[in-house]
């Protein structure tokens, strides 16, 4: 990884925000992105702590929220407290993104949302630690949204049924590949590799993370890169960008 | 018999949803001809994820096995979900 000091290509800052070099050619045209010009022929370089900002601009309330040591209700035009209020918001944004993409776009998104989503409910109904339910806020012009509970984490389902496991990254890496389900004696679960499935073939991105473990996936994507982060959360949050897909 | 699968509702993500759909939908099933084809279609769906899936076309396929057809799966969600359930 590089350091924090260290400029990153166009093509390293594209790969970590998961968007074509073209989208980071418009976005720096725009203003949106700005980068720095160096060598010769004027080539684009980013600051390491830009791209994270960037990555965090949309979605700070979430990650605030999921990081808080004192436990308190998001406010309510973010908060799905039961599985019911998420379906209508859902619906609410399937409604709005298809006044601005096609069908084929609004099905994936809001399927790979909805199965975030109702997988923060499957595994920590009747368990919650503090607050009951999901943080759930997107933009449609930033072509973003953003799943966030305050449950018990993936490494905790799952250690019901594969004690072995012992890290985060871990057992992140058991949701994404294979199938199996923390509700024992359930025997499905393949909701995140479902998830996987549709981001790596389609130009969509995801940042995820649950305990200490992240991991961002974008299209193409073979091996799945799971990193450690200092900024450790109980539950799960999740980011997705469907920019390339509009 | 041919199940309309949007008169369940057009998003269809979530495991309970799914699982009360399978329920409600049993003294149809049970009306069902010993020969006779369940055809599931599902024209209209916008969103169909693995978790409502699970809970009405397993155990639908695991009852009827081979008589269930499908017919109308283009959404692409609906082909991915199937795509993930066909895998096990």
């Amino acid at each position: 990884m590089p350091t924090d000091n260290k400029l990153l290509s166009i093509g390293e800052a594209a790969a970590l925000l998961g968007v074509s070099i073209d989208t980071l050619r418009r976005w720096d045209s725009a203003g949106r992105l700005p980068s720095i010009r160096s060598g010769p022929l004027g080539h684009r370089f980013y600051k390491r702590t830009d791209i994270e900002r960037f990555l965090q601009a949309i979605d700070v309330a979430a990650r605030d929220w999921a990081e808080s040591t004192i436990a308190s209700q998001p406010n309510s035009d973010v908060y799905c407290q039961t599985r019911d209020v998420f379906q209508a918001r859902l619906e609410k944004f399937q409604m709005e993104l298809s006044r601005v993409a096609p069908i084929e776009v609004v099905s994936l998104v809001t399927a790979v949302a909805g199965e975030i989503g109702n997988n923060s409910f499957d595994h920590n109904l009747g368990n919650w630690p503090d607050i009951p339910g999901i943080f759930f806020s997107y933009s449609i012009r930033d072509r973003k949204l953003v799943l966030v509970d305050r449950g018990q984490g993936i490494l905790t389902t799952l250690k019901r049924v594969r004690t072995e496991l012992i890290s985060s990254g871990e057992a992140m890496k058991v949701a994404f590949t294979e199938t199996v389900s923390g509700r024992y004696p359930e025997t499905r679960g393949n909701g995140l590799k479902f998830v996987r499935e549709i981001i790596v073939k389609n130009p969509f991105s995801l940042y995820f993370q649950t305990g200490d473990a992240q991991l961002y996936l974008k299209k193409g994507d073979e091996e799945l890169d799971i990193q450690p982060i200092e900024s450790k959360i109980n539950g799960c949050f999740a980011l997705i960008n469907f920019e390339e897909l509009i | 018999m041919t199940i309309d699968l949007k008169k369940f509702g057009t998003t269809l993500v979530s495991r309970p949803s799914g699982k009360e759909a399978w329920l409600a939908f049993q003294p149809v099933l049970n009306e069902a001809l010993p020969e006779e084809k369940i055809i599931v279609d599902f024209q209209g769906i916008v969103v169909l994820t693995p978790s409502w899936a699970d809970e009405f076309l397993t155990p639908l396929r695991a009852v009827f096995k081979d008589k269930v057809q499908l017919m109308n799966i283009t959404n692409p969600s609906v082909k991915a979900t199937l795509d993930i359930l066909d895998e096990h």
